[in-house]
């Protein structure tokens, strides 16, 4: 049987021996070492937190902020096991085939794998997420009953579909720490150490080798885990500070050799309230305005982009979903009316309801997080992160928005306002997908990036990252089942590597 | 029962009817009135023009140098004679569009609106 081992019990000066050491516990952690169990690898998994909320424990997230707006570095992200998965939404939705491609308009774009590359591993993580049989675009052909798709014609955008995590009937979403915690309570090879927190990544001499994991404890307790390999899977905020914490060999930090580490930070920017749909007929079908559930699945669409639009008009990816009823103002019922009739429609029972997105944002080295002199509980350095947005971003998604209503007004089903143009309205209009990317950029260059192909970090022989911090782009999906997908991935490359 | 006489059927009958021509008359003389001009012929497409004024003023703000005349005159050469929701849908897959305080509209549409918003001063 493996074990939940308590670190505030272990012996200070005590040296734990493993062939893989998994930092953090939660989705990536905790699919990694269920991927695992069935290998002769003996696996300590080492989370910080317990098995739920502890404030003093979350406390060691605290870092500060400059720039655009986004939310404070503790707030974003739970640190126990399950990790952010406690506070997932649960929505899920595969990378498209140009995510992964390097684009002339896109700079820094470009990953080492193709979708292809994670194609198989699909299925697996959709079943670590519970939700259901893979229907995505093909969710047209089970959702006839409920309704049917926006008439939109030719053109830019289309109706495309999010799936949606489940754990029960009644709970949703899947919070990864709860509900595996028995299967890898059965994983005989398997510890998890709660309440262990890694502060440093021990390397050799030269910086080419993780010999050790400091570990430390809020009570005092310090320990050592020693391992033939490392995979950090503490989040794409908490990876890039321990890499860049752990300086005593590396002044710049382990795997830091090109200055990359804690670069290309990013998240979704979800700009609420961003346009007014205007449907002629009537109320969309149910699917756009919330969850369904049918065949299995719990489905909802949105409005996306197609691939020929985002290369036509060099646009990043983004997701459209239709949110609650607006009324319209004086001018916007005069719109209406006059459009509707030039147009020869009747508009008599027509909807009106805001639009929300996901939109994905250009790579930028100097969105970043650096070390502070400031020290949190365990001395670790705290974060700074430093945000930047660019207009052209927001330029691009508006972009997006014109082209939807222009195929509402050619298609002659409705018509759309757009309710954000100055940087000041998209900020004030500024929430965030907590989805934290890029930090550990994947590249086949050193120079460009910190983890290669495999995950492992340039320059480390045995150190790896598991996570959305190694996405070199972002696309406009939630990123749970993509890095799920490449954590599986990451699975059977050590499979072969690990003896 | 109480009876109504004659009289007092024409008195209500009457009343009536001045009431229905004040309130008609009323209106008309309350409507905003507008001086005629060279494009009165592409602001009658609109179904309301105090609407359609209204609209122009936000296009008026997006678009540059516009003159009605001249303007009028390239509108009537696009529209060629065709019905209005033709000539408008065909120019929207074209991608000719413009905004109007947010509102993404058919260009020849919002143009034509300016044009009202022009003629109401």
């Amino acid at each position: 049987m493996g074990a939940f081992i308590d670190a505030r019990t272990v012996p200070s000066g005590t040296v734990v021996h493993a062939d893989l050491a998994i930092v953090g516990g939660g989705p990536a952690g905790i699919s990694l070492a269920l991927a695992l169990a069935n290998t002769k690898l003996k696996v300590v998994l080492l989370e910080s937190g317990g098995m739920a909320f502890d404030a003093k424990t979350q406390s060691l997230y605290d870092g500060s902020k400059v720039g655009a707006p986004y939310v404070t570095l503790e707030a974003s992200r739970l640190r126990y096991l399950g990790g952010s998965s406690n506070h997932w939404g649960g929505w899920c939705r595969p990378l498209d085939a140009v995510d992964f491609e390097e684009r002339a308009w896109m700079p820094y774009s470009g990953w080492p794998i193709t979708k292809a590359d994670l194609d198989r591993h699909f299925v697996k993580a959709h079943e670590l997420c519970e939700a259901g049989t893979l229907y995505y675009d093909g969710a047209a052909k089970i959702t006839g009953s409920i309704g049917q798709p926006l008439a939109l014609g030719t053109g830019g955008l289309m109706t495309r579909w999010f799936q949606f995590s489940k754990m029960r009937s009644s709970v949703l979403p899947t919070h990864f720490g709860e509900r595996y915690a028995s299967d890898l309570k059965k994983v005989s090879r398997l510890a998890v150490y709660l309440w262990a927190n890694v502060t440093r990544l021990g390397l050799n001499p030269s910086g080419t080798y993780v010999r050790q994991l400091d570990v430390a404890t809020l009570d005092g307790k310090k320990f050592k885990v020693r391992a033939k390999a490392c995979v950090l899977a503490a989040g794409g905020i908490e990876v890039a500070r321990l890499l860049l914490a752990s300086n005593d060999v590396i002044k710049t930090g382990a795997g830091n050799s090109h200055d990359m580490v804690g670069r290309f930070f990013a998240d979704h920017p979800v700009p609420r309230d961003n346009a007014v749909l205007v449907l002629f007929g009537g109320e969309p079908a149910p699917f756009y305005l919330g969850n369904q559930t049918t065949h299995g699945a719990i489905l909802r669409a949105g409005l996306f982009p197609s691939e020929h639009f985002r290369r036509e008009h060099e646009v990043m990816a983004s997701s459209i979903t239709v949110e609650g009823k607006v009324e319209l103002d004086a001018l916007g019922k005069a719109a209406v009316a006059t459009t509707a009739n030039a147009l020869g429609v009747d508009a008599s029972s027509a909807s009106f309801h805001s639009l929300g997105c996901g939109m994905e944002i250009t790579p930028d080295p100097d969105r970043r997080l650096t070390l502070t002199n400031e020290r949190d509980a365990l001395g670790m350095p705290k974060l700074k992160l430093h945000m930047r947005l660019a207009d052209q971003d927001f330029a691009k998604y508006r972009l997006t928005l014109k082209e939807l209503g222009r195929q509402l007004l050619e298609s002659r089903i409705g018509m759309l306002k757009l309710n954000l143009r100055t940087r000041d309205e998209w900020y004030a209009s500024l929430d965030w997908g907590n989805h934290h990317m890029g930090t550990t950029r994947m590249s086949v260059d050193p120079k460009k990036g910190v983890v290669d192909a495999n995950l492992k970090v340039h320059g480390v022989a045995n150190l790896y990252v598991a996570g959305s911090s190694v996405f070199p782009t972002y696309g406009a999906a939630n990123p749970t089942v993509n890095l799920l997908a490449l954590v599986l991935r990451l699975a059977d490359h050590l499979k072969e590597e690990l003896p | 029962m109480k009876t109504v006489s004659r009289r007092q059927t024409l008195w209500l009958g009457g009343s009536a009817a001045v009431l229905v021509a004040g309130g008609v008359g009323g209106r008309l003389l309350l409507r905003k009135r507008y001086a005629p001009t060279p494009y009165d012929d592409l602001i009658a497409l609109a179904h309301d023009r105090d609407a359609a004024a209204q609209i122009g003023e936000t296009v008026l703000a997006e678009v540059d140098d516009f003159e009605p005349i001249a303007m009028a005159v390239r509108l009537r050469a696009r529209i060629a004679g065709r019905p209005l929701a033709t000539a408008l849908t065909d120019d929207v897959a074209k991608g000719h569009l413009v905004e109007g305080g947010g509102w993404v509209l058919p260009e020849m549409l919002g143009l034509i609106c300016a044009l009202a918003a022009k003629a109401a001063g």
